[in-house]
């Protein structure tokens, strides 16, 4: 179990400000966050190449910062592909196994079982420039996968592979990962919501050096607790436009009564702001709204459009094409509308 | 947060600064005394060597001597050296052979191409007034201020074109082709295209190889030893030179000192005008 | 591009290139006349304006009775320059490596101004050293020694091996160290293991101009040496000043560069894999 207790981090470009979480063994946690949320921060301090400013991180109970960097038990998988270009494939798996005094035989042993999990098999020869990107990067995972290291970290490490290896490793990965066995904590950064969603047993949410919200998947995304989750979780993401409750109904900016809402359903006068998930707009109903933009993305359309009241994106399943400044008319559903108060907070989200 | 880091700065720095922090101090404290031959040993007599130096025509005339070689010669080399870049620039085929060939003389013992050079310059027996014989003349290479002066200049240029050659070279080759194409829509001709495209973008190169040739030449001594001995006369006296003379042939020490002082900080003062002057000169020549 | 300015391209190579050659070619040629060869003039071609002569090469191995010794000062100058360099490698490598890779404050000192007085020693005129190196040598009774000018020469040419290392490592990702330092190295294992193995184009390139700038020193070797270990410098330079025939002196001035022809050739090749470009810069 690692537990981190207040950590903090001050002077660094993405400082991070009280975190404290707890992380289970053989679970993946993804960690999602903009760029500069102070994901890659995060991980730099666990391992030791930044230093806390206050706060603690133990791991089993035991203090992890006070053993230096070689010490740790950990492995990481860089976004940049980062393998020891002197030496060959097999010989770079190799490499960590030897520090943790295996004999040559065994760890060359345990190097090609790993490899040939990540399918290079055939390659132990190769030197890392010889291969592509995405073949160097499997031998990166291979080498953290085989350390067998009790937090295993990986950094974005798709992030610089094209389209179609992302979304093959995507698939692969969870498998992969667990093949490490109940022993490591699995730590994985990403922006994207979509691959921190489907590989993380529990998705912990980074905004601005803060952990602003944490839990299974699937409850981040149908409840997110604070406006800073709900602005990430989703892709594309969700609009927000501002909004009053009053006289029973729901007021949206530029004095937009919003039809179809249930004033049982609303919460108690005042100032809010309400998400609109890109699903929850359908074409043909009440409302006008001017497209703005169409995006087609594989078999959706993603519509910017321009109400009365605001921005706010439709996603649509299938191809559509649109004129530009196009009036159409669509309707919101009203039952999955997400309604942050002042705090952002979500009213309608269980606490903890 | 690394302990280790001391293991790799400190070796190098102790031994450095045990080997030169001795000779520097003392070369200091022997500057305020009389040490020569007759009166060996650090007494104290305040700033008098200093006072003699400022009143020694001998060494300002050399100094003036040294800026003239140095500057000149830097020129000379700067100009040709950019030339043959240019003409190598573009050429694939014969690359490699030019390049070897012409880095060789940079590597080569100044001292022992001297002694060569000083046969090649000698009046009766040697090719170059030779072959200017040819044409009817004959230079007085050696014997002449002036020709002397010209003959080493000659020498320094042999040996250190390729250095402006190779640096000028490796910047050219990573130039961004974008200024070209603009300026051949824009229909200049190479010599238009030279100084309004090139040479801008290669200002910063241009700086930093002449700042690091002129230093280097400011020191040169091996050649002034060799081919002229200072001479004829002090025609080619370079300070260097002039300061050996003081204090290896002339054993006064404390003298020498006090001109090698005056002399380093005179060359890192000046050194640094020009560097801010050239700066000014080719950046803003950009705008 | 046009016929005109390619003639001139060209034959300004080709003038250029005639230039650098021609001491060369005249030493060679001088070092196989003899005395009949050179009474007359200035002669070029061997056989059809000379008779060749194999004195000149001979002299410098024959010492007994010439007096020109070749074999002592190259030995000397290859152990002296060796030496040196290796020391000035190692230990520049080394503080450069820490001066990339780590911050050092003493005070208002910083990483930088430690590089820049590492790298400033090269602006210092030998002369201002010269007379102070003659007398420390002299209290620790190592003038005219091997030990005495690899001291000196270590103070010359550390300052260039951390240039050039320096820039290297700048090109190395410091992630690379860090992988090591997670799989198990400690910053000197990283180094060792890691970073050095990886820095073969620049140690190379550092150790040759170590190699060039100490084999070519001739002030050092001149003030703190006189009888009993000459430096090949010093060597053509006393043979210059007393009477030695054009012949002997022109041997002895290739074979002294002989070493650095080879070098040139060394350098190049690595200046075309693009990490000289770096280096020089």
């Amino acid at each position: 179990m690692l537990t981190l207790n207040n950590v903090a981090v001050a002077h660094s470009k993405s400082p991070l400000i009280d975190i404290s979480h707890k992380f289970e063994a053989g679970k993946i946690y993804t960690i999602l966050g903009r760029t500069g949320a102070g994901k890659t921060e995060l991980l730099r301090v666990l391992m030791g190449l930044e230093k806390l400013s206050s706060g603690q991180i133990l791991l089993d109970g035991e203090s992890l910062a006070s053993r230096p960097i070689w010490a740790r038990d950990m492995a990481l998988v860089y976004q940049q592909f980062i393998n020891y270009p002197h030496l060959s494939v097999l010989e770079n798996v190799a490499f960590p196994l030897r520090r943790q005094k295996f004999s040559k035989h065994a760890a060359r042993e345990r190097a090609v079982h790993y490899l040939r999990l990540v399918g290079l098999d055939q390659l132990l020869g190769r030197h890392p420039s010889q291969l592509s990107g995405g073949q160097q990067q499997r031998v990166a995972l291979a080498r953290a996968l085989a350390k067998n290291a009790r937090i295993l970290m990986l950094d974005e490490p798709l992030v610089n592979l094209d389209y179609k290896l992302r979304e093959q490793l995507r698939d692969e990965f969870p498998r992969l990962l667990k093949e490490t066995g109940g022993n490591s904590v699995i730590l994985y950064t990403t922006t994207d919501p979509r691959e921190a969603l489907q590989m993380g047993d529990e998705v912990v949410v980074l905004h601005a050096g803060r952990i602003v919200g944490a839990g299974k998947p699937e409850s981040l995304y149908h409840a997110p607790t604070r406006i800073e989750v709900a602005a990430v979780v989703c892709d594309p993401p969700i609009s927000f436009v501002t909004g009053t409750v009053s006289g029973g109904q729901l007021v949206l900016a530029g004095n937009n009564p919003l039809t179809g809402v249930d004033a049982a359903q609303l919460p108690a006068p005042g100032a809010y702001t309400v998400g609109i998930r890109p699903d929850s707009i359908e074409p043909g109903g009440p409302i006008n709204a001017r497209v703005v933009l169409t995006e087609i993305s594989g078999s959706e359309t993603i519509v910017h459009l321009q109400f009365a009241f605001g921005a706010a994106i439709m996603l649509l399943k299938g191809v559509y094409r649109f004129q530009a400044d196009e009036v159409i008319d669509v309707s919101i559903r009203v039952g999955a509308l997400l309604m942050f108060d002042q705090a952002g907070r979500n009213i309608h989200a269980k606490k903890g | 947060m690394y302990k280790s880091k001391y293991f790799f700065l400190l070796p190098g720095l102790m031994v450095l600064l045990a080997i030169i922090i001795f000779p520097l101090l003392f070369t200091i404290r022997v500057s305020f005394s009389s040490w020569d031959v007759f009166q060996p040993g650090l007494d104290n007599i305040g700033g008098k060597n200093y006072g003699r130096v400022f009143h020694d025509a001998r060494f300002w005339q050399s100094l003036v001597r040294l800026s003239v070689l140095s500057a000149s010669s830097v020129i000379a080399q700067y100009v040709l050296g950019f030339a043959l870049a240019l003409a190598v620039w573009r050429e694939m085929r014969f690359r490699r052979v030019l390049r070897v060939l012409f880095l060789v003389p940079m590597m080569t013992t100044p001292v022992v191409m001297s002694v060569v050079w000083r046969t090649i310059f000698h009046e009766s027996l040697g090719p170059a007034n030779d072959l200017l014989g040819m044409i009817g003349l004959s230079v007085p290479w050696l014997s002449n201020n002036i020709a002397a002066f010209v003959s080493v200049m000659i020498v320094e240029v042999w040996q250190w074109t390729p250095f402006m050659f190779l640096l000028l070279l490796a910047g050219l080759v990573s130039l961004p082709k974008e200024p070209y194409l603009a300026a051949a829509i824009d229909g200049a001709g190479p010599v238009r295209t030279f100084w309004q495209v090139t040479f801008p973008l290669m200002a910063p190169i241009s700086i930093g190889a002449i700042i690091i040739r002129l230093i280097e030449a400011s020191k040169i001594m091996d050649t002034v030893y060799v081919m002229t001995s200072g001479g004829p006369g002090t025609a080619t006296e370079t300070s260097s030179y002039y300061i050996y003379i003081r204090g290896l042939r002339d054993f006064q020490i404390g003298y020498s000192a006090a001109l090698s002082l005056t002399y380093l900080v005179i060359m890192i003062v000046s050194l640094t005008i020009i560097a801010k002057v050239l700066v000014r000169l080719l950046v803003a020549k950009d705008a | 591009m046009p016929l005109f300015y390619r003639i001139v391209k060209h034959l300004c190579l080709l003038l250029w290139s005639a230039f650098v050659v021609m001491p060369f070619l005249w030493a060679l040629s001088t070092s196989l006349k003899d005395a009949n060869a050179i009474t007359s003039g200035a002669t070029y071609i061997p056989w059809l304006q000379f008779q060749p002569s194999s004195q000149g090469w001979r002299s410098l191995f024959t010492s007994a009775s010439t007096g020109i010794d070749i074999v002592g000062p190259f030995a000397n100058s290859a152990m002296v320059t060796l030496l040196a360099s290796l020391i000035s490698l190692t230990l520049g490598t080394l503080a450069a490596y820490g001066l990339s890779r780590f911050e050092f404050r003493l005070g208002f000192i910083k990483n930088q101004d430690i590089t820049f007085f590492f790298i400033s020693q090269r602006i210092m005129p030998p002369i201002v050293l010269a007379i102070p190196f003659f007398l420390m040598l002299q209290q620790l009774g190592l003038l005219d020694t091997v030990a005495g000018l690899v001291l000196v020469y270590i103070a010359l040419l550390m300052p260039i091996a951390v240039w050039v290392m320096i820039d290297f490592f700048a090109g190395i990702p410091k992630a690379l160290d860090e992988m090591a330092m997670i799989d198990g190295c400690t910053p000197i294992g990283a180094f060792f293991r890691v970073i050095l193995p990886n820095s073969i184009p620049g140690l190379v390139v550092a150790g040759m101009f170590c190699i060039i700038f100490g084999w070519n020193d001739f002030f050092f070797a001149f003030t703190l040496t006189f009888t009993q270990t000459q430096l090949l410098p010093v060597a053509i330079v006393s043979l210059n000043s007393s009477v030695t025939p054009w012949w002997s002196l022109s041997a002895f001035a290739l074979i002294s560069i002989s070493p650095l022809i080879l070098i040139a050739f060394v350098v190049e090749s690595y200046m075309s894999r693009g990490s000289l470009a770096g280096a020089i810069r």
